[in-house]
């Protein structure tokens, strides 16, 4: 009998499956009623993914959702809280299956591009024109494919360099280098006073590509940025000249020990090092205040220990010193979203929320114009004032192309600081990966 | 004799050292973890071995009273439990046949399914998705219990072929003689006299499957449906910096393998030991 | 029969041979009818599990055939026809061909290392001493625990400064620590002990209840003859323990070329992929990177090499213990 009962089951079960697969398109899963258009008393579902795992972010998110959902009885907001790596995994099933959420987080740039082309962004121009520019434009540009919209950011700031200002006044440091040269030297004071001087968490590859991408820009500026996202050439010149300048950094042993296999974010890693004094400064992007404070002991951090300094600039380079390379955050639209979505996006996208965002000092950095006062830390103002200063924002490299390359150029990197590779032989693997 | 027992006695010794080291070496990490859950995160910075000093109950406490845990833990035994449901019948039919029909073709397709046992689940991962996509069985416990049972058949059918085979002809030709069919045969006579070894096979489909962390992975997107190693995973990644609160949450999700574990040894063992040696 | 046979024939005998039989389903009405019946008896016997088995097994595996062929990113329709060049890629990456030959060291290593450890364990509990139980209840534990509890747990362990270094330096071994997951010439050696920590106590399992299989009488004869316990153990006991030696052979290789979740997850196949097995190599190069083509290529390979080596295996080696001990009625 039990027997009769499994096989029925079974039967069941893969009648299901080839009569799914004798059907059409899969009908959408999402919850989101289609006529949009009166809206405002059918029940909607917003389904939205987002990455602020810590506090204050997240309850931040969870208050504005909540605020939104009171304001607009019929909608019901779905989060699903994600942490950075996890939600890279996570999202592909979705996207593969044609089910994004509603608004998920995005960092723009070439993911966003190729997402685009698989039709699972939402086109969302009209909707947000009445209030797009009341946000930071450079923001808004790197959400942008072939000038239409098809996200929001909420957050935008610069990749710069973190110190401990004892350790660098106990390494007889009085000021941040302001040239590479500079900072070779600060980094060798820094190894005399028997201080480890760099924390690094290459397990995760990305901050590593942070200090050749910001040596990339300094050596070849925008333009050669932007030639060699568009050809392929990244064997030229600046990124040759990058690596052998991250070389001689390297050679100099300036990083903790196991760097090559230690995380951004967990036990001992980049951030852990920094909030526990373990090493004296690190290069990285305006969230790692509230990631350092989350990994130290008490909770705390450094306080005011810790100080913030824009990456140097190198001399004979192209580049001009004030070229910022960062990213933010932002929220990308789901192709079957609730126009309700992006209602929700222009609260997010408010004066109030912005500002809100900005007292919690946690290193987002909002969008909106005017917002910025809001901002109290100093060295937060210091990313802020930075970032007024730039003419260009150059986004995460493994952002601004597709994974394949993005990947890739992370990989290659990673072989410059183990050692396997010299600089021209990165510059060229990343090329062959790009043309090929 | 009397030379003989000196070394005997020094050997003896030796083997109780070697014994204890291994003991040591397999105990002390999961003590660790364990222990880890009733320290902070602070503690374990400042001093990574050492004793919980306060003992914190705190995060065990928090991740036995939230949601989370015991809902990837229901998942769990639902997707184990599918599994095996769906194993145990195809398998042991299958099994039968193979042993105790003659056909042509039989030793053909006994090597098909063994030849399952090489396929790395991996292979089929992406096209398993794009299928099961496609049923709309994704984020469904059956989504993931299918292909598992369908990749834990070849286990479970060269464990409990040579069972089949080794019971006598006689009873069969007894059976059919009180006008016994091959279903109710194997229905009223095989399966009982299985019993053992068909508790073996559910035990390894249910380990494998609670175990399971790819395709769960891939199938499995959405948080409320994920399994205990995607819970862990995830957990230990999101709250990467509270190392405290993963050890606990491991420690964890490590009890309802050691429990069922310790319920089960005999058979995992005894089924193993019969199952790889029968002859 | 085979020159397995111990002598004395101590083993029991195969059981008469069952497996002829005609399903007196008491139908069939003259020959055809009972032929049908019984096809139909089998083939009702066969299919759930077939089934099952062609369609979540054999078909994906087809498919993932199918798309190694193509360029393909996962979110666009299948129009990318590149033939054989995602294999001719993965053959001259470097990476990849670094990853098969980790696997062949964590498989050599395996074998040459962890299985005698495995035998050696079994045959000290097969001695009469006490705790038995209790040991054996124990080494089989991390077996239980899953690979991804493992990585975690021993990822936290090997962090620099973390207890194994700690307990080094208790021991007065500080000389011994090393950089166990950062450094890339030690890593997948890491691995491999991390490996060995969860599996020995399965093979140990196997052997033993082998172990446990042989007649004392069998050992009690030799030593009567004057060998030593050397010599005992090598012309008796091995021996009779080669089918069961064979077939963890034949496991740990398998498990070998099939490992993923526990590299996966304590080092994701790093640092510059000194750890990368095939699969976290698939994982990380095909489907993290959108080129699901390239992906599937690899596992392809991956899995014809398996194939390749199982075939082997069956065909050689376990054919013997095959012949002799599951299908009496033999090979003929």
């Amino acid at each position: 009998m039990h027997r009769r009962i499994a096989r029925t089951a079974l039967l069941v079960g893969l009648a299901a499956l080839v009569a799914a697969s004798c059907g059409g398109d899969d009908d959408d899963a999402a919850s989101s009623s289609d006529d949009g258009a009166s809206g405002s008393d059918e029940p909607v579902t917003i389904e939205w993914w987002h990455i602020q795992n810590n506090d204050p972010g997240l309850s931040l998110w969870e208050d504005v959702a909540a605020e939104f959902e009171a304001e607009h009885p019929n909608v019901t907001i779905d989060i699903t809280v994600y942490e950075n790596e996890a939600f890279k995994t996570a999202i592909a099933p979705r996207l593969q299956a044609g089910d994004p959420p509603d608004l998920f987080q995005s960092w723009g740039g070439g993911e966003l591009e190729q997402q685009v082309d698989a039709g699972l962004v939402q086109d969302i121009s009209d909707g947000v024109a009445p209030w797009i520019d009341t946000l930071n434009q450079a923001a808004v540009t790197m959400y942008q494919v072939g000038d239409a919209q098809y996200g929001i950011p909420f957050d935008l700031g610069m990749v710069g360099f973190w110190y401990n200002k004892d350790l660098f006044a106990q390494a007889g440091i009085d000021a941040p280098p302001a040239t590479w040269d500079e900072l070779l030297t600060d980094v060798q004071k820094l190894k005399d006073a028997g201080i480890t001087p760099l924390a690094l968490g290459e397990g995760d590859k990305w901050p590593g590509m942070f200090w050749w991408a910001y040596l990339a820009l300094r050596n070849g500026g925008p333009d050669a940025m932007r030639e060699a996202g568009e050809t392929g050439s990244f064997d030229s010149e600046p990124f040759v000249a990058a690596g052998e300048q991250l070389s001689e950094l390297i050679a100099l042993d300036p990083f903790q020990a196991g760097h090559l296999a230690a995380v951004w974010d967990g036990a001992g890693g980049q951030a852990a090092t920094i909030a526990t004094s373990g090493a004296a400064f690190h290069l990285m992007g305006q969230w790692a205040p509230g990631t350092q404070n989350a990994n130290s002991p008490d909770g705390q951090g450094l306080g005011d220990k810790l100080g913030w300094f824009p990456f140097p600039a190198v001399d004979g380079g192209d580049g001009d010193p004030t070229d910022g390379f960062g990213g933010g955050n932002g929220f990308a639209v789901g192709r079957d979203a609730p126009p309700e979505a992006i209602e929700f996006l222009e609260y997010i996208s408010s004066m109030d929320v912005a500002r809100r965002w900005g007292e919690t000092n946690s290193g987002i950095l909002p969008v909106v114009i005017g917002s910025e006062d809001s901002i109290t830390d100093p060295n937060l103002q210091g990313i802020l004032a930075a970032r007024a200063d730039a003419s260009f924002v150059q986004l995460y490299l493994d952002q601004a192309y597709d994974p394949d390359l993005g990947n890739a150029i992370n990989d290659a990197v990673e072989q410059l600081y183990a050692g396997q590779a010299s600089a021209e032989d990165v510059a060229q693997t990343i090329a062959d990966a790009a043309g090929g | 004799m009397a030379a003989a027992l000196r070394p005997r006695r020094l050997t003896r010794s030796a083997h109780y050292v070697v014994a204890l080291a291994v003991l040591l070496v397999v105990l002390v990490p999961v003590i660790y973890a364990v222990l880890g859950g009733f320290r902070t995160t602070g503690q374990i910075s400042a001093n990574p071995v050492g004793l919980p000093r306060p003992w914190v109950f705190d995060n065990y406490r928090e991740i036995l009273g939230s949601d989370t845990f015991w809902r990837q833990l229901r998942n769990s035994v639902v997707v184990a439990a599918l599994t095996m449901a769906v194993i145990v019948p195809c398998a042991s039919l299958a099994a039968f046949a193979l042993a105790r029909f003659e056909f042509a073709g039989r030793e053909a397709v006994y090597a098909l399914f063994t030849i399952g046992l090489l396929f790395p689940l991996t292979v089929a991962v992406l096209p398993l998705f794009i299928s099961l996509r496609t049923a709309d069985l994704l984020n469904n416990p059956l989504g993931v219990a299918l292909p598992q049972a369908a990749f834990g058949l070849p286990t479970s059918i060269i464990v409990l072929r040579p069972f089949f085979r080794a019971i006598p002809a006689e009873l069969e030709e007894a059976a059919a003689l009180d006008g016994c069919g091959p279903f109710r045969f194997f229905y009223k006579v095989a399966l009982p006299l299985s019993r053992p070894v068909l508790a073996t096979v559910s035990v390894l489909a249910i380990v494998s499957s609670w175990n399971a962390f790819l395709l769960p992975l891939v199938v499995l997107s959405q948080p409320d449906q994920w399994t205990l190693p995607l819970g862990v995973t995830n957990f230990s990644t999101q709250y990467s910096s509270d190392t405290a609160r993963v050890l606990a949450f491991t420690s964890l999700s490590m009890v309802p393998a050691l429990v069922f574990y310790v319920i089960a040894e005999r058979q995992i063992v005894r089924g193993l030991a019969s199952g790889a040696l029968k002859g | 029969m085979t020159a397995e046979r111990p002598p004395g024939g101590t083993r029991p005998p195969p059981t008469a041979d069952p497996g002829v039989v005609s399903p007196a389903s008491g139908a069939g009405s003259g020959r055809a009818g009972a032929r049908w019946s019984r096809r139909a008896t089998i083939i009702a016997f066969l299919t759930p599990a077939l089934v099952l088995y062609v369609l979540l097994a054999l078909v994906p595996i087809l498919q993932g055939a199918f798309y190694s062929g193509f360029d393909w990113n996962g979110l666009e329709p299948l129009e990318q026809f590149v033939g054989l060049q995602n294999y001719r890629e993965a053959l001259a990456d470097p990476v990849f061909l670094a990853a098969l030959r980790h696997v062949g060291v964590i498989l050599v290593l395996s074998l040459v290392l962890q299985l005698p450890f495995a035998l050696g364990l079994a045959v000290l509990l097969n001695e009469r001493m006490r705790g038995r139980a209790v040991l054996r209840l124990f080494f089989f534990l991390p077996f239980v625990l899953s690979d991804v509890i493992t990585a975690i747990v021993w990822r936290l362990i090997l962090q620099p400064a973390g207890l194994v270094d700690h307990t080094l330096g208790a021991a007065g071994l500080d000389g011994f620590v090393r950089l166990w997951l950062a450094d890339p010439g030690i890593v997948l050696y890491t691995v491999f002990f991390v490996v060995s920590w969860k599996y020995f106590g399965f093979h140990m399992i196997l052997l033993l209840a082998g172990l446990q299989g042989i007649p004392f009488e069998l050992e009690e004869a030799a030593a009567l003859d004057g060998a030593s316990r050397v010599q005992t153990f090598r012309y008796v006991t091995l021996p009779l323990l080669g089918p069961t030696i064979r077939i963890c052979v034949f496991l740990s290789i398998i498990g070998s070329l099939q490992l993923f979740d526990l590299v996966w997850v304590m080092t994701g196949g790093g640092p510059v992929g000194a750890s990368h097995t095939t699969v976290t190599y698939m994982l990380e190069r095909g489907f993290e990177r959108s080129r699901f083509g390239y992906g599937s290529a690899v596992a392809v390979i991956a899995f014809l090499i398996s194939f390749a080596f199982a075939l082997t295996y069956q065909r050689l080696v376990l054919r013997r213990d095959v012949a002799g001990a599951l299908t009496a009625m033999g090979e003929r």
